[in-house]
């Protein structure tokens, strides 16, 4: 028996697209339209994996053995509540509602609370606390944007659908799609290579290679071209930049100079240097028009921003770029966020305790400073004496000093599947893959809060996210009981809003009923 | 005098803002053993983790001694007296520092003088990132003061200066007096890239060598530079103006004879 499921979300990027159609046959998803190959990666064939964690596990002489889950939140809540300096971390692929558990768990922990934005985009949040960010939802950008500017990101890559649903390829309300001029352009690429092969075979004569250029055509071009324009800056030419109207090809590590450069020029001030970066000043003096005789225009900034040299301070003189742009004429930026749900992190830890990530609650309220309490640096300085990973894989990922730190004390982690750091766990948990398997929320990168859909349902005796926090923090305050200290109140569970349709919230715009026509019949009828 | 030596080598972070000269002033031995701290989320006595004894030496007030450098917040808003460390120590110390002396025979932790207003901080060893520098999110740096370093430091040092001299004999990491309005920095040996971006106004002295951002413009070529009344520094020197993106009037006085790569600049004078 098959049926389908329209308007399923994804789980796996920022975009979080909300037009898949799933179809389910015996409990497993078999056919998923609409969505990106990393979409169809995860969403058809991977939550299948044989590498799924079915029971919960504890290390006992180096091995790990099946136990009850009752025991295994019995280990972790006492490995935690013995700790003196734990460390929670993860966050960013689970929903919102384990999000707001995990916070009242290092509450009462007093533990440092960190969300994988540390690694990613931390550098875009702490620039936004020091000069603000005008911002705008991908809605807005969809309808209305005429100039798109990814810099140093690679969509095509890691977000596949954001160019197609959001920016270029979209057709909005007051903007066209360019789709059909890319398509000219790759039908004109491939006619000139043949043309090429041809008279190569023809003459026998190798043809005047190009000279490598630093950058793409002139940009003089950008004025000329009717519809959207797509810019690209990066340090390589990447499948984006193939597809984009300009590309700027950039030395690596000099995004700062680049941007001070384009403020200076935005600003109608003159340079005393020919270069900046590797580019000629007249062909940023063009790019600074382009930038200034648009009429809404947009930054996307990604990973090769917040992560190369500078990090927050090129987030921050970005923004900066994007105000004064602001004089001239409507400017937005936005980051290019990774995981689905990684802006909810930031938003429910800002939510529950005033600040987005780096917390620290060992003097029994948050304080925050990232380069103090983020993972990274807490690890490399060996700050902490237990880890609670969750919903993350850093083994695959950190630097390897940071891992053997993290491995001199116990570890707890809670994943689907048996990953790299769930192998190296002292207690595993197993847990169901949020968006496929339970609902819950999440926040589009532009911080826009949209609903995961569960498609199929989980292997038996495995819990939710949320369901594990639960019961770990339940134990944690029945051991702190028993020791005698302070422990917190279990705070009402919320309900999942259902919106009823003989109900009418307070919310809702009173619409009033239309008096009826008096006619004949309904007279006759009175 | 009170000498506190650290017990045991610590394993987590360890807050002990009540580590000042006012803290312990008027206070017998057994009130200051008992004083607060936390080790990790423990709520433990200075007694818990330092070995404390009193001398009747006046001054410096308090000495530290052993490896501290997970003792965050020594000296935290001190206004008087003096504390010596004899070792490394950790984060935060002296910040907002109103007055008095710290002298640190050792390397410092980051946001060392944070939110400095008066007083003097001597670093006998290498001083951390963020030296000076406030709180994420705070425009209001370090208002006054001294802080003189012998080694190096790290990244971020000055940021938002609003007045104060640091004095830096080593080298200095990048985006050195970052947003920085008034004030001086004096960097002996050279500097990463990104010197002063975005001051509006304030100097820092470079004796080695160092990058211009794009945003700044040369002014003139100076013999020497005051950096204090009692430092003066012989140059020549480069001194450029800016950051013009921000329109300040900073100025950055690069070492002639170190910056030969700079000697473009002069077609412009």
């Amino acid at each position: 028996m098959s049926k389908t499921i329209n308007n399923v979300v994804c789980p796996i990027c920022g975009c979080l697209c909300d037009d898949l159609e799933v179809t389910v046959e015996n409990n497993e998803i078999v056919k998923m339209k609409n969505g990106c190959a990393v979409c169809e990666a995860k969403m058809v064939h991977g939550y299948k994996s044989e590498e799924r964690i079915l029971k919960p596990m504890i290390r006992k002489d180096g091995k790990l053995v099946s136990v009850s889950m009752d025991e295994a939140v019995k280990k972790a809540a006492q490995i935690l509540t013995d700790a003196k300096y734990p460390l929670l971390f993860g966050w960013s692929s689970t929903v919102g509602e384990a999000q707001r558990i995990g916070v009242e768990l290092a509450e009462e922990l007093g533990a440092t609370l960190d969300n994988c934005c540390s690694v990613c985009h931390g550098p875009s949040v702490m620039a936004t606390q020091e000069i603000g960010i005008p911002a705008a939802t991908l809605g807005q950008i969809r309808h209305r944007a005429d100039l798109i500017v990814y810099w140093a990101c690679n969509p095509w890559a890691s977000h596949p659908r954001h160019v197609e649903r959001y920016t270029a390829f979209t057709d909005g309300r007051f903007e066209g799609s360019e789709w059909q001029s890319y398509v000219k352009k790759l039908k004109a690429d491939s006619n000139r290579k043949k043309m090429e092969m041809a008279s190569k075979r023809i003459s026998r004569v190798e043809p005047p290679t190009k000279a490598a250029s630093f950058t793409g055509p002139p940009p003089q071009m950008l004025e000329h071209k009717p519809g959207r324009k797509m810019i690209v800056v990066d340090v390589r030419k990447t499948m984006t930049a193939e597809v984009a109207d300009y590309f700027l090809q950039i030395e690596p590590n000099r995004d700062y100079d680049v941007i001070e450069a384009l403020r200076c020029l935005v600003t109608d001030q003159e340079l005393d240097v020919e270069k900046v970066g590797g580019i000629p000043l007249d062909t940023l003096r063009e790019v600074a028009d382009a930038m200034m005789s648009c009429e809404f225009g947009v930054i996307y900034f990604g990973l090769g921003m917040t992560q190369s040299l500078g990090r927050f301070r090129n987030i921050e003189i970005a923004i900066a770029l994007a105000r004064d742009l602001n004089r001239k004429t409507k400017f937005v930026i936005s980051p290019m966020r990774g995981h689905f749900n990684v802006t909810g992190a930031n938003n429910v830890f800002a939510w529950q305790t005033g600040y987005p990530f780096a917390l620290d609650f060992s003097q029994g309220y948050p304080q925050f400073n990232p380069g103090e309490n983020t993972a990274v640096d807490l690890l490399r300085r060996n700050d902490n004496d237990a880890t609670l990973i969750i919903s993350a894989d850093p083994a695959a990922h950190f630097p390897s000093v940071i891992m053997q730190n993290m491995m001199k004390h116990p570890l707890i982690t809670i994943n689907p599947d048996m990953n790299a750091i769930s192998r190296l766990g002292d207690v595993v948990f197993p847990t169901q893959w949020c968006g496929i398997e339970y609902a819950g929320t999440a926040y589009r990168m532009d911080a826009v809060p949209i609903t995961l859909k569960k498609v199929v349902e989980p292997p038996p005796g495995i819990l939710t996210d949320e369901e594990l926090l639960v019961r770990i923090l339940e134990e944690v305050r029945a051991i702190k009981a028993k020791r005698g200290e302070p422990v917190g109140q279990a705070e009402p569970k919320i309900a999942p809003h259902k919106p009823t349709k003989a109900t009418k919230t307070s919310r809702e715009c009173p619409i009033q009923e239309k008096p009826k026509r008096v006619t004949k019949k309904t007279k006759k009828v009175a | 005098m009170i000498t506190l030596t650290a017990l045991r080598e610590f394993s987590v972070p360890i807050q002990a803002p009540c580590i000042t000269p006012e803290n312990f002033k008027d206070k017998t031995l057994a009130e200051i053993k008992k004083l607060p701290a936390t080790e990790g989320n423990r709520n433990v006595t200075l007694a818990d983790l330092f070995k404390i004894e009193q001398s009747p030496q006046e001054t410096p007030n308090i000495t530290l001694n052993g490896d501290l450098s997970k003792v965050k917040r020594v000296g935290q808003a001190m206004k008087t007296g003096e504390i010596v460390i004899n070792g490394n120590i950790g984060m935060h110390t002296g910040e907002k520092m109103a007055g008095g002396k710290i002298t640190i025979n050792g390397n410092a932790g980051c946001w060392t003088g944070s939110e400095m207003k008066k007083g003097t901080i001597e670093i006998h060893g290498d001083g951390g990132d963020y030296l000076a520098s406030p709180y994420r999110g705070n425009d209001l740096g370090m208002k006054g003061g001294l802080i003189t370093v012998d080694g190096n430091v790290g990244t971020d040092v000055g940021c938002h200066l609003k007045g104060g001299i640091i004095k830096i004999k080593g080298s200095a990491g990048r985006f050195i007096g970052y947003h920085m309005t008034d004030g001086a920095i004096y960097v002996e040996k050279d500097c990463d890239v990104r010197t002063g971006a975005c001051m509006s106004g304030g100097k820092i002295v470079v004796g080695g060598t160092l990058e211009i951002l794009p945003s700044f413009t040369i002014d003139s070529i100076k013999p020497k530079v005051k950096v204090d009344d009692t430092t003066n520094v012989a140059g020549p020197f480069y001194v450029f103006l800016g950051d013009r993106s921000e329109h300040g009037t900073g100025k950055i006085f690069a070492n002639k004879t170190a910056n030969p790569a700079l000697q473009f600049y002069e077609k412009y004078l």
